[in-house]
């Protein structure tokens, strides 16, 4: 029994790589096997790409080959940035690290670890729209700073901070300025020469590349300890064989995602509005999270009221459409947002919040489609979702018969 | 149009063959792993059930088997309904079964409902008890029946309650997971242990739910059935009718715990005839039977978990409290502990224990623990 290929609205969660990206990089899991470090001519062969994939990715970031540190991914990006950033400035006087509530998991807990090794860390308050607002961030500014850390295009709402003015900011307060771009890359045009942020991490199979790679842009002269050690590979930034295939990958996935930008940001704009249109148009009673801010053309955040998320992230699936809740854990349940708990979204909302977000595979028929089963979904949720209040009683059988 | 089911996996053996057979029996299967709170994200060594490690074993059968696998996080409701109400029961001198309570709101009502949130047609699980023509009757292999917890059901889940394994031994399950390539499973030690109290500690949950300095764990009397103080005690909740261990020595004749009087942090003992009760009077009963039965009715009840079913008659029942009067003795009738009815292996019914007769019922009642 053959099931026909899922509705596939979960593009935050990651891309399939595009047939471009795992062309340009087959050649070097075969004939171009070479180790980058070797100094024969396969080994040259190797690392002629490597450093051609790292130039052609500075490229497309307005930046110098050599700002480009490769990863394993955003979390090890966001990871390098503000632990290799604070662990150099904390001898300067400078142990605190800014971030917003509402940031990624591989910055907060990193946040918490600086705070663990005697460090401190500072929450900027977001607006009910999830918003860091310029007025917010300076109240947790002064000359204790060392890193400011905000994610450009949050991850679960979509929400875009203004980074360009935040890291203005940041910067007049003498703080390092990182900023998580994993779902900006491809969204917003980002250009290093001109944007003043000294550290920026992307990852690859968001957009069309494959996982187990990302990157990490330093800004010349930004003081940065390695997190791994035992090689010098990267400068020291980051030791351990290259991964070049991967780097490869990453960087024509960078340039295609650049080169059609624009295009791509109208027609998933288009897609996303539509499916916000026909959501709210057939559950009227819907929340979209995030609505009063500048949100990325490819997320929708929305609760339904009296669901939970798991009840109908289980049923979408089961009617074969592809979405998520919050973060999810390690044991695969839906947890709750943090991030719309950070907005103050009442917990009965946030318990229903469903993120849909679209991408390379999504067409107008999926979002009919989805539309069309949405409403029936909702409602048998409403009528079964949840669990019942406290001393419900037992189903009593004892009847007279 | 295959039924669909939904299977309440554990990681264990049972609930993974349960999954596999009516997978092979051509249900359309979707398997459910319970996240209840004993773990949280941490991994726990040894833990037969509810670790991450399980959840990931309940994982690995569906996907060989091909059917979708979610995790399904009923902390909220399962500390509240299960956890909370073991602690609040030993903190009023009572012993309670988790498992029971876990079963009837956890299981088959909040897993129950998600059930027919996702269109399915049946719930199934790994326990070892059998529905037949819509009656709840007791599994098949006596050493691993467990139908004496199921007694809570609401009556409509028995009528989509699939209990795949309820039929086969041990034994035969062990030897299905092999057969059926659930090699992952095969082999896993039986559960023993209340899920969320590892190692059995109890005391431990306690401290945690009531606080180390609840009266149920403070300081108290040994007391004789005549008030005379034996000695002195760590807490009520540590003990249970008919327990030996931790009591003090130098008597005559081997001393049990007969009862628990919370509101004077008393824990009294008695010797062995002491512990016989001549009938029960059991709460929030449960018929599963279309008919319930009536004052005058013969049934067999069991009242412990491995005890042996014991003749008894029904005397009494006003709505969901009844009584009943014993044929012979028992011993250690605990409140707290369930009182299921069987007639042969059907289960007709059952309660919470609220406490044990020392005389027959139907005359003068005389409530072993009126204190």
């Amino acid at each position: 029994m053959t099931r026909p290929a899922p509705i596939y609205l979960d593009h935050a969660a990651t891309t399939p790589v595009r047939a471009e990206v795992l062309e340009a990089m087959l050649p070097y899991f075969s004939a171009r096997f070479g180790n980058p470090s070797s100094s024969h001519r396969v080994g040259r062969e190797a690392r002629a790409a490597f450093d051609e994939a790292r130039e052609r990715l500075a490229t497309t970031l307005g930046a110098h080959a050599d700002e480009i540190v490769f990863t394993s991914g955003g979390t090890e990006s966001d990871n390098l940035a503000i632990l290799g950033t604070w662990r150099k400035r904390r001898a300067e006087g400078r142990d605190v690290v800014v971030t917003a509530p509402t940031e990624h998991k591989a910055v907060l807990e990193v946040a918490h670890h600086v705070a663990h090794e005697g460090g401190t860390e500072r929450l900027v308050a977001v607006d009910a729209d999830g918003v860091v607002t310029t007025a917010a961030l300076e109240a947790q500014l002064d000359a204790r700073v060392a890193v400011v850390s905000l994610m450009w295009i949050n991850n679960e709402t979509g929400v875009v901070q203004d980074i360009p003015a935040l890291a203005a900011r940041a910067r007049a307060c003498g703080a390092t300025v990182h900023t998580d771009a994993v779902q900006a890359f491809g969204k917003v045009p980002i250009d290093l020469r001109t944007l003043p942020v000294d550290l920026l991490a992307l990852s690859g199979h968001k957009l069309g590349g494959p996982k187990g790679i990302g990157a990490l842009y330093v800004r010349r002269g930004t003081p940065l300890a390695p997190l791994l050690h035992g090689g010098a590979q990267d400068r020291g930034r980051r030791p351990g064989t290259e991964n070049v295939a991967a780097a490869i990958g990453l960087a024509v996935a960078a340039e295609l995602a650049v080169a059609e930008r624009e295009r791509e940001c109208a027609r998933l704009a288009a897609l996303r509005d539509a499916l916000e249109r026909a959501l709210l148009a057939r559950v009227p009673d819907a929340v979209v999270h995030g609505a009063g801010a500048t949100r990325a053309p490819h997320v929708l955040n929305v609760s339904v009221p009296g669901t939970d998320s798991e009840s109908l992230l289980m049923a979408l699936d089961l009617a074969n459409i592809c979405a998520s809740g919050g973060s999810a854990c390690q044991s695969g349940s839906v947890g709750a947002s943090h991030v719309l708990a950070a907005m103050g979204v009442p917990r009965d909302l946030a318990a229903g919040a469903l993120r849909l977000s679209v991408g390379a595979l999504t067409t107008e028929a999926c979002i009919a489609r989805t539309a069309e089963v949405f409403p029936a979904l909702v409602e048998k949720a409403r009528r079964l979702s949840g669990t019942s209040s406290p001393g419900a009683p037992i189903a009593c059988a004892f009847d007279a018969r | 149009m295959r039924k669909r089911v939904l299977v309440a996996m554990s990681g264990g053996v049972d609930s993974s063959v349960a999954a596999a057979l009516l997978h092979a029996d051509g249900y359309e299967v979707i398997g459910a792993t319970m996240k209840l709170g004993c773990h949280g994200d941490a991994d726990v060594a040894d833990r037969p059930c509810c670790s991450l490690d399980s959840v990931n074993d309940a994982r690995r059968v569906c996907e060989r088997l091909g059917v979708p696998h979610y995790v399904l996080d009923l902390q909220s409701a399962f500390s509240r309904d299960v956890v909370r109400d073991f602690a609040d029961e030993y903190a009023r001198g009572r012993t309670p079964i988790p498992c029971v309570r876990c079963n009837t709101f956890t299981k088959f009502r909040d897993l129950a409902r998600k059930a027919a949130a996702l269109d399915c047609d049946f719930v199934a699980t790994g326990h070892y008890a059998q529905v037949v023509d819509g009656a709840l009757h007791r599994g098949l292999d006596p050493a691993k029946d467990q139908s004496y917890f199921l007694w809570g059901l609401a009556r409509d889940v028995l009528a989509r309650l699939l209990l795949p394994v309820g039929g086969r031994t041990k034994a035969e399950t062990r030897a299905a997971a092999r057969a059926l390539g659930l090699q992952v499973v095969a082999e896993k030690p039986e559960s023993m242990d209340i899920c969320f109290v590892p190692d059995g500690d109890h005391v431990a949950v306690l401290r945690r739910e009531l606080g180390a300095d609840a009266p149920a764990l403070a300081r108290g009397p040994f007391l004789d059935r005549d008030g005379r103080v034996l000695g002195e005690h760590d807490g009520y909740a540590r003990f249970t009718i008919g327990q030996r261990r931790g009591l003090p020595g130098g008597f005559r004749e081997p001393m049990f715990v007969v009862a628990i009087d919370p509101a004077r942090r008393a824990v009294v003992l008695g010797p062995r005839d002491a512990l016989l009760g001549r009938g029960i009077v059991v709460r929030e009963a449960n018929w599963l039977a279309s008919a319930p039965p009536r004052p005058g009715d013969a049934v067999q009840v069991q009242h412990r978990h491995r005890a042996a079913p014991a003749a008894a008659t029904v005397v009494r029942i006003d709505g969901d409290e009844f009584e009943v009067a014993l044929e012979s003795p028992l011993p250690a009738i605990a409140p707290g502990q369930s009182l299921v009815c069987y007639d042969g292996t059907r289960v007709v019914g059952g309660g919470v224990i609220e406490s044990g007769l020392a005389a027959s019922p139907g005359r003068a009642t005389l409530p072993i623990l009126a204190a």
